[in-house]
């Protein structure tokens, strides 16, 4: 693993999740806790309600989008991925009585298995779908320019496109309640260190004004003020992230998903891009020592739906053959038009992080804090 | 190391990309002395018969391959027009062949036969199913689905039945995988063939044949 | 007993795949690499790219990008778009791809398919033909991606065509292309009943039961299609898709 100094570290895990000093930000308290554990009790406390709680604000909630959308063809949107949390939105959406229109955004890293999913999803529950095709030529040029800045949070691209496109259409078509399949139970914890708020347009359209060579007309990007203030308190946008308000569990609903609608896992998280199996597969392991999994794992431990020991047996598994390293590492080298040099280059040069470079994180700090203090009130 | 001979004519770029697919080191080459080093050979071919078999005599190959196939007993896969090589001759033109395996090459010819409402066009091009007749490694994990990429005018006709390893239907049945010992021919692609071919490829660069 | 071939005819415009509506009104399905891993992956069983622009661009083919998309391609692949000279297509078919298609140079120049097939086999050869009806209903040829009026018979053209050494034919119905509304059976029955060689075809169909009705009614060797594999739904959603060898099987030989 390259790039990383761990002569001055002590290794550490902690003793409630499965954290460690791979992040290095991480804090201990005197029982040997992490900081992502005491953050998700406060998420938890605040935001989680798989519980008789979370029943009835879910009813409420439905009941408003359904009184809304009455006489509208929809009544609110859906993101769909493919992967199994949007998945198993769609399928509870159905459940209870809800007219989305289904959006996906194409990103040009669609697997196979997503695109099939998909399909299936929105046939078995016939619901009307959208597709957002992001022009390629523009995202090629946006990641590069990312790979050449040298940060870890490479997906940010992807991401950033995804909830602008989705948020963008649904104010656009004044749908004023989108379903997203964000949720607790299942990622809680992401060390900042090992990435950055992917929505900061200021951020991104920076590293594509200094690494880019194109354009990034045909990519989706607002700004900060349309993105957090316009879209939620002007057009009054509201996104209901459901999967906090009712018992969810990934693999339960993995299986109710295969059963019912035909559904197929693809492994782990989020691999319904290629790019992104890649990335947290190889990409950022090897470049910046982060392995993704300790975080989606930790997330169910503390959400009770994996011991702390299963995790760590899970963590130690290899689970990324390196023959298909190999042939996905020359995909994602093929389809961004570089080399194999270029590659390796890109990989093995210094480390980065968004300090490095203009971004509203400031900014963002003050709304975390404004938000935590309505929260208070 | 698989060389995969050049000899001017055949859909090369195919191949290289399945066997990299496959993770088989190989590479092509029109070298005697790259050929005659190498493991296992993969004779391929798209054209016609006669100016195949005068670019292989032309570009010198003809010696070093009978050392190595004949004389060695290097394993060697002949592909569409690479497998028909392997025959004595062949009506599509008057160039004798590499004489390998004792068969001719004869087109398809659909007189007399009632094909039912279907009419039948040559060349067969399309993907069709393999009834395996001898059992080989090649043929190892092939699924019972199994369907490969044919385009042809012409197809084998062994003098042996026991050379002919698995047919096809087309009109009427007839010899798709031919062999003998280290020497085999397919006449479908299987570099074009999904899975299917995948498969095939990898049983005969891993193993396939002795 | 061979299958009838179903096979996904993508347009390339510029670096990005697009679909038309009677060859009008490109809108942008996204990267070709991708969809072709994805078609690929589907187990769809050969492909043809059309690159629209590249004859009325007076461009030579996109050596590159050809080379990048054959090596995703685990089926038979067919490349077409302004191909001109036997050196191009030559090249191409180095490339990993199994045939070329012509089409508006074909009209120009017809003694390059017989060059070409006898320097490549007449398999490696395929003639794309666009047809549009004209205002008293009579099917005219057309070329330029449908902008110029070749003056020709389709059927005789075709009939020509196989003369001049052509493996395989695409008859194309610039009516039709992108409206999912099924194909045009007459035209594909009229070319297919005047000649001995393959005939694919294309433009119109909108499911399953269309790709059946090509070969049934159509007397078609092979099915193609845009729209149906690229589109779902009512808003014509981006969502690559191909059919279960179950579906096919229940409407096609």
């Amino acid at each position: 693993m390259l790039g990383r100094n761990w002569e001055n570290m002590n290794y550490k895990t902690c003793t409630r999740c499965i954290m460690d000093t791979s992040d290095p930000e991480i804090r201990f308290d005197k029982n040997g806790i992490c900081n992502h554990c005491a953050r998700f009790d406060e998420l938890a406390r605040n935001d989680w309600f798989p519980n008789e709680e979370g029943s009835r604000r879910l009813e409420a909630i439905v009941a408003k989008i359904k009184q809304e959308g009455r006489g509208k063809e929809y009544d609110c949107a859906l993101g769909l991925s493919g992967g199994v949390d949007s998945s198993y939105l769609a399928y509870k959406a159905k459940e209870f009585g809800l007219r989305p229109l289904v959006i996906h955004v194409d990103a040009g890293w669609n697997s196979e298995l997503a695109v099939n999913n998909i399909e299936n999803i929105c046939k078995e529950l016939e619901y009307d779908l959208h597709t957002h095709v992001v022009d390629w030529e523009a995202m090629r040029d946006l990641q590069v320019a990312f790979l050449r800045s040298g940060v870890p949070n490479q997906d940010a691209p992807q991401d950033h496109a995804f909830f602008v496109a989705l948020y963008s259409f649904a104010v656009k078509n004044n749908i004023r309640y989108v379903l997203n399949g964000s949720n607790i139970a299942t990622e809680s914890i992401l060390p900042q260190s090992w990435g950055y708020n992917a929505m900061d347009a200021r951020f991104l359209q920076g590293i594509h004004r200094r690494f880019g060579t194109g354009t990034l007309a045909g990519y989706p990007t607002v700004s900060f003020f349309q993105y957090h203030v316009y879209y939620p308190y002007i057009r009054r946008m509201q996104v209901v992230r459901m999967l906090n308000y009712l018992h969810y569990n990934r693999d339960e609903a993995k299986k109710l998903l295969v059963e019912k609608l035909g559904w197929k896992d693809y492994g782990a998280k989020h691999y319904e891009s290629r790019f992104t199996k890649f990335f947290q597969g190889y990409f950022l392991p090897t470049r910046f020592g982060y392995d993704k999994r300790r975080a989606h794992l930790s997330s169910l431990v503390v959400s009770g739906q994996m011991s702390r020991e299963d995790a760590l047996v899970e963590m130690a598994k290899a689970h990324y053959p390196e023959s298909e390293q190999r042939e996905d590492r020359a995909y994602v080298i093929k389809k961004l038009g570089l080399t194999d040099e270029e590659f390796e280059k890109l990989l093995r040069m210094p480390l980065k992080s968004h300090l490095d470079y203009p971004s509203n994180a400031v900014l963002y700090q003050k709304l975390i804090r404004i938000r935590s203090m309505l929260r208070g009130k | 190391m698989i060389v995969i001979v050049d000899y001017r004519m055949g859909n090369l770029g195919s191949l290289k990309n399945m066997l990299g697919k496959i993770g088989a080191e190989c590479m092509i080459s029109s070298e005697p002395e790259v050929i005659a080093a190498a493991d296992k050979l993969i004779l391929p071919g798209v054209g016609s018969f006669d100016n195949a078999m005068t670019n292989i005599r032309q570009m010198g190959l003809e010696t070093v391959l009978n050392q190595k196939v004949i004389k060695q007993r290097t394993p060697l896969l002949g592909i569409c027009l690479g497998m028909q090589l392997l025959a004595r001759s062949s009506e599509e033109g008057v160039q004798p062949g590499l004489g390998w395996i004792d068969a001719k090459v004869v087109r398809f010819n659909f007189a007399g036969l009632d094909t039912g409402n279907r009419r039948l066009t040559i060349p067969h091009m399309g993907w069709n199913s393999l009834t395996v007749k001898t059992p080989d490694r090649l043929f190892a994990d092939m699924e019972p689905q199994a369907m490969f990429y044919f385009v042809h005018s012409y197809h084998f006709c062994c003098d042996h039945p026991q050379d002919s390893w698995a047919s096809s239907f087309y009109g009427y049945e007839f010899t798709a995988v031919a062999g003998r010992e280290n020497i085999i021919g397919a006449q479908f692609h299987p570099e074009k063939s999904l899975r299917f071919g995948k498969q095939l490829l990898t049983n005969f660069c891993n193993g396939g044949i002795q | 007993m061979i299958r009838t071939r179903v096979i996904p005819c993508l347009l390339l415009k510029g670096a990005g795949l697009v679909k038309t509506v009677k060859f009008q009104k490109p809108t942008y399905i996204g990267d070709p690499i991708n969809a072709v891993r994805i078609f690929n992956e589907k187990e769809c069983h050969e492909l043809v790219f059309l690159d629209i622009t590249a004859t009325l661009e007076g461009r030579k083919p996109r050596m590159e990008m050809i080379a990048d998309i054959a090596g995703e391609c685990f089926m038979p692949f067919a490349y077409g778009g302004g191909i001109s000279d036997l050196e191009d297509a030559r090249k191409i078919l180095a490339l990993g791809v199994e045939k070329i298609v012509v089409n508006s140079h074909a009209v120009e120049n017809p003694a390059f398919i017989t060059e070409a097939a006898r320097l490549f086999g007449s398999q490696s050869v395929v003639v794309c033909i666009d047809v549009k009806k004209n205002f008293w209903g009579k099917y005219e040829v057309f070329t330029q991606a449908g902008q110029k009026n070749a003056k020709k018979n389709p059927v005789q053209w075709a009939q020509e065509v196989m003369q001049l050494g052509a493996g395989e034919i695409i008859v194309n119905s610039i009516d039709q292309d992108g409206t999912m509304q099924g194909y045009d059976l007459k035209l594909i029955q009229s070319i297919t009943a005047a000649v001995d060689i393959p005939v694919v075809a294309l433009g119109g169909a909108g499911s399953v039961q269309d790709l059946g009705r090509a070969v049934s009614e159509g007397g078609a060797a092979a099915v193609a299609a845009g729209s149906f594999f690229v589109y779902y739904g009512k808003h014509r959603a981006v969502l690559i898709s191909f059919p279960s060898d179950k579906e096919l099987s229940q409407v096609l030989p």
